[in-house]
């Protein structure tokens, strides 16, 4: 009786609340029922054991797969591989990234084609990424060999793909291909940010392109640079496709999520392969939190 | 800005650069795509082929036995099914997504309802749930509901990994609109429901075209998640098919490079169409 007495307000409000609720009910449902439900399930996963197939007795066991994984050889490779490539890839992509976001910065003719131009690598699936570059390594006649041999760097052809070391910083490269347009983008978009005034102002205070650019862009670019930081980092630390396509899933280069698609997909180690994913989750949850902290001060 | 002839020379050399750079692995998966395997394995390497011919195309779309080609096999008219699956599931997880989330990003930034706060939260917080940890649980999700190597099962996963962004950049965009033009729809007598659809969501169209081309992007380079729910060819996409193109000791580059052409022609087209509104809703989003 009240709510109609009270007339066309509380109607209104009522009508708000029905439809905010239906409005919002089929994302939540989707992603209550595709993503949080399968991370619950996937997380007791990892606390049981790995069932009769493994001839042990179905049942929780506690912590003990993290530690599983976390003592196994091949897990601890391919975490040392993940750092390198997130070391390798996030160094590239802030050096790069800042150097095309200056070149890029001030207006010139063209600089719309540029632009463009810069973004396709990043709208490219990775997968194809790899598939372009893939002649490039090729072990018997890639780019890579021809111009070296013709230059008598080498004097025989190099299996680039296969030595350690190497095989970890071609396929970054071609991560960072498909990563730095995003990267300088938002060095772009942090350079904008900084007023022309700055820059008259030092100047008329003596200072040259490399001392502007030391002592007034850089520390002004700080914002930027925990920005990308954060991006470049997980984008790298759960790096797949591109090691699949030009390496498989080849001990040299396995990263952590190869590794958990080996051993969840290829020998149906559910709990081992789901206390590997969520470790890899805790440490990027972790750098998330550090960078958001950095980010914090940076701009205040 | 002082600026010498040396860094003028500095900063050509330095654009010329970046343009090689971007576009020279797509200059050189064309030329690929047009050498022959004989071409391709000669000492030096051809980079640039002296007879070029479309049958890498031709093995491509019509099959080859793998005999002439070194090994690769390909069947006719797997890889054109392949790329309308990857065009139905980007379109279809893109249309769904841009319904689901226009509608609740209205409902979050508009209307006052009770738990409003913790809706958002909740759907912002799933950002930050890397996929990786759910593809295991979802791989059995998508079993149980016999929804695996379906495109509408892929279409239902990409819906809920795609829509806590779309939201928050759409809700981003709502809360930034005027509110006047609902306000006149409402005193003239429309239920909200109505305004919604006959005023907010016209407004909204310019936000909502750079997510969509963000979405479509996004689910057309997809790859783990359809590389685990897909086993044939009636869902799978472009992307997973290629990885089969590449041998485990040797590979038919022009067959691999035509299939990576084609298959970058989509995305490519729509970056360059759309790159104004795309950069602008990147540097803005992040």
């Amino acid at each position: 009786m009240r709510l109609w007495r009270q007339g066309e307000g509380d109607r209104s409000a009522r009508e708000a609340q029905i439809l905010g609720w239906l409005f919002v009910v089929p994302a939540v449902a989707v992603v209550g029922a595709l993503i949080l439900y399968p991370l619950v399930t996937g997380f007791k996963q990892s606390i049981r054991s790995g069932g009769f197939l493994f001839g042990e007795k179905p049942g929780y066991v506690g912590l003990r797969n993290y530690r599983d994984v976390i003592h196994d050889p091949t897990s601890q490779s391919a975490m040392r591989h993940t750092v390198e490539y997130v070391l390798v890839a996030v160094s590239l992509e802030i050096l790069l990234g800042i150097a095309v976001a200056v070149t890029l910065h001030r207006v010139f003719r063209g600089r719309g084609f540029v632009l463009a131009v810069l973004i396709l690598p990043w709208a490219l699936p990775s997968v194809v990424s790899g598939v372009l570059w893939r002649r490039v390594f090729d072990p018997d006649n890639g780019m890579l060999n021809s111009v070296l041999l013709q230059l008598h760097v080498i004097s025989q052809p190099h299996v680039w793909l296969a030595s350690g070391r190497g095989a970890i910083i071609y396929i970054t490269l071609v991560h960072v291909w498909g990563v730095l347009p995003l990267i300088s983008l938002i060095f772009l978009a942090g350079l904008q940010s900084i007023p022309e005034e700055v820059y008259s102002a030092s100047a008329v205070d003596g200072a040259g392109p490399w001392r502007q650019f030391r002592y007034v862009t850089l520390p002004l670019l700080r914002p930027s640079v925990a920005i990308a930081l954060t991006v470049g980092t997980l984008l790298a630390i759960s790096i797949f496709d591109e090691i699949y396509v030009l390496n498989g899933t080849a001990l040299n280069t396995r990263s952590i999520l190869i590794q958990v698609y080996n051993t969840t997909f290829v020998t149906a180690d559910f709990a081992h392969g789901t206390a590997l994913a969520f470790l890899l989750a805790a440490v990027t949850a972790a750098f998330g939190a550090i960078y958001a902290l950095a980010l914090r001060r940076a701009t205040v | 800005m002082i600026t010498t002839p040396g860094m003028r020379v500095a900063k050509i050399v330095a654009i010329v650069l970046i343009v090689v750079w971007s576009v020279g692995p797509i200059v050189l998966g064309v030329t690929t795509s047009i050498s022959t395997q004989r071409e391709v394995n000669s000492i030096p390497s051809h980079w640039v082929p002296r007879n070029p011919t479309l049958q890498a195309y031709r093995d491509l779309l019509n099959g080859s036995t793998g005999q002439t080609t070194g090994g690769t096999v390909t069947r006719g008219g797997d890889f054109v099914h392949a790329m309308t699956n990857s065009a139905e599931i980007a379109l279809g997880a893109a249309a769904l997504t841009l319904i689901v989330s226009t509608m609740a990003a209205y409902a979050l930034g508009r209307l006052r309802f009770r738990l409003s706060g913790a809706v958002l939260a909740l759907l912002i917080g799933t950002l930050v749930i890397p996929i990786f940890v759910i593809v295991i649980g979802l791989f059995q999700v998508m079993a149980n509901a016999q929804l695996i190597d379906t495109k509408r099962g892929l279409i239902l996963v990409f819906v809920a990994t795609q829509s806590p962004l779309a939201t928050w950049l759409l809700y981003a965009q709502v809360r930034e609109m005027p509110h006047e033009p609902e306000e006149a729809a409402l005193i003239d007598g429309c239920r909200r429901w109505q305004a919604f659809v006959r005023v907010v969501v016209p407004q909204m169209s310019s936000g909502i075209a750079a997510v969509a081309a963000i979405i479509v992007l996004s689910v057309w380079g997809e790859f783990l998640i359809p590389l685990l729910l897909t086993s044939t060819m009636s869902a799978k996409p472009v992307t997973v098919l290629i990885t089969e193109y590449v041998g485990k000791y040797t590979t038919n580059y022009p067959i691999l490079a035509a299939a990576g052409v084609l298959a970058l022609i989509p995305p490519a087209v729509l970056a360059l169409v759309l790159n104004k509104r795309i950069t602008g809703m990147l540097a803005g989003s992040s």
